[in-house]
């Protein structure tokens, strides 16, 4: 049998633009080479101002998004406030660590804004990514993730540019995933953008192949 | 008894355990290869790092060369194969010229590379092999092949380290997959673009794959072979040249043919 991160196949990316951020995913849930759903949602809002995406082995999927649910409405409860994308993040990583020896088969993709403070009052667009055990990565351009990550890396690479407005960024992340999943057997099968800003998010549903 | 036993075979320094003994006639040496024809030019273009696992062996290794006055041959993969590969394929052009009294088209070049790639089947050449050029009625052509031989024309085609993560943007900016003209506008035809747009879309997959992939970078050699009697003002024009990047046009190998190759060349990033 093939690796776990390649049994159901999936992609996430996200991105950073001018005080917004975007996240996108495929919908595509697999038994490798047979597709059985094209409405597997890998991202998952903690807030309005906070998602993540998990590609990885689906039963890790619910595990982990349960297991994260439950922490976070701990964390709501004790804390009386909203976590913010950079705790979330190190959450998510402890986490994972957690299970250093028997790991998680997912490597999660987080994107927020951080709500505005009075130390930070004009916090900036927030997207960290990890490795299957907890490793953080917290880039200023784009994070990807999943079965297309190479393909992903090279059209975000070249498709991104600084301080883009919320509708070009949807363009950017749009044309970066769907042309990433294009090339990819295990992604694809529709696709979901989120583009988040301080008073709204907007999701939208991508026509794609569906191939 | 004990005393009639066989040795076992460890106490024996000189019988020791046998060893498993194999050779291993490839190797991988990265870096990445990318043609993309246009209406009357095509651009062959390869990054001139050769490497083999972590270990950079050269900075400067060619994997592009101009075969004929209108074909342009790229290969990527074993680099020992793909050196041998050029060295026959340019014998044969030459005996096909004694042969002829003329220079063997592109199309006919990609048939005798299947031929010669699948006549290695079950020891192969380990080599991708990319063509490009100009063909009979003068429009850039681009033919691209396994190791094998199986083959195809395209208008573009990315090989070898980055394939990856270069073909993804090509199709979206080349063929221009999943857009959509805006309404009333021109529909999209790939292969249409300009030499200018087209350099610019060559150095951006080449300075992409060097951030991303290890296996590239060094350098950036790019050869353009231009249609007869084609305007070279968009290429040589000293306006068009970016920092560090030179141009050099290719003396012809033929008589007559006024089909013209540029060798433009530029640094990319060394770590």
């Amino acid at each position: 049998m093939g690796s776990p991160m390649e049994y159901n196949g999936g992609s996430v990316v996200a991105m950073v633009g001018k005080d917004c951020v975007a996240i996108a995913t495929d919908l595509r849930l697999g038994q490798q080479s047979i597709g059985v759903a094209y409405n597997f949602d890998k991202v998952v809002a903690v807030n309005d101002k906070l998602y993540y995406g998990l590609p990885g082995l689906a039963t890790d999927v619910y595990s982990l998004r349960e297991h994260l649910r439950f922490r976070v409405n701990m964390y709501r409860m004790k804390e009386e406030r909203e976590i913010t994308p950079k705790t979330f993040t190190h959450l998510v990583s402890s986490s994972l660590y957690e299970k250093r020896f028997g790991p998680w088969f997912i490597e999660p993709v987080v994107a927020g804004l951080p709500q505005p403070t009075e130390l930070d009052p004009h916090p900036k667009p927030f997207i960290s990514t990890m490795d299957t055990i907890g490793c953080i990565t917290t880039p200023k351009d784009f994070a990807v993730a999943g079965t297309a990550a190479d393909k992903l890396y090279g059209a975000a690479e070249g498709l991104w540019e600084p301080d883009l407005e919320p509708d070009d960024l949807f363009e950017t992340i749009s044309q970066t995933l769907l042309n990433a999943v294009d090339r990819d057997c295990l992604s694809g099968w529709g696709a979901i953008v989120h583009v988040i800003t301080q008073d709204k998010v907007v999701t939208r549903r991508l026509r794609s192949r569906m191939d | 008894m004990a005393l009639f036993a066989p040795p076992p075979m460890y106490a024996d320094p000189t019988m020791a355990a046998d060893k498993q003994h194999a050779f291993n006639p490839y190797s991988e040496n990265g870096g990445s290869i990318l043609a993309i024809a246009g209406a009357d030019f095509t651009v062959i273009a390869g990054d001139t790092r050769q490497s083999e696992g972590y270990s950079i062996q050269t900075r400067y290794a060619r994997k592009v060369w101009q075969l004929t006055d209108r074909c342009v041959i790229a290969t990527n993969g074993f680099a020992a194969d793909g050196n041998n590969f050029v060295k026959r394929i340019k014998q044969r052009l030459e005996w096909y010229e004694h042969a002829h009294q003329k220079q063997m088209s592109i199309k006919a070049i990609a048939r005798l590379t299947q031929t010669m790639l699948y006549g290695n089947r079950f020891f192969p050449y380990f080599a991708y092999v990319i063509l490009g050029g100009i063909d009979e009625d003068g429009t850039g052509a681009v033919y691209s092949f396994d190791p094998i031989g199986s083959y195809e024309r395209e208008a573009c085609r990315a090989a070898g380290a980055a394939q990856s993560l270069i073909q993804p943007f090509l199709d979206n900016q080349i063929y221009f997959r999943n857009q959509t003209p805006a309404p009333g506008a021109e529909p999209f035809v790939p292969g249409r673009l300009p030499l200018s747009t087209v350099l610019g879309l060559v150095i951006d997959s080449f300075t992409s794959a060097t951030e991303r992939e290890i296996a590239v970078g060094d350098g950036l050699e790019l050869y353009v072979v231009m249609k007869k009697g084609r305007t070279t003002d968009d290429l040589v024009g000293s306006d068009n040249l970016i920092k560090n990047m030179q141009v050099q046009e290719l003396g012809a190998l033929g008589e007559g043919g006024s089909e013209r190759t540029f060798l433009v060349s530029l640094p990319l990033k060394r770590d």
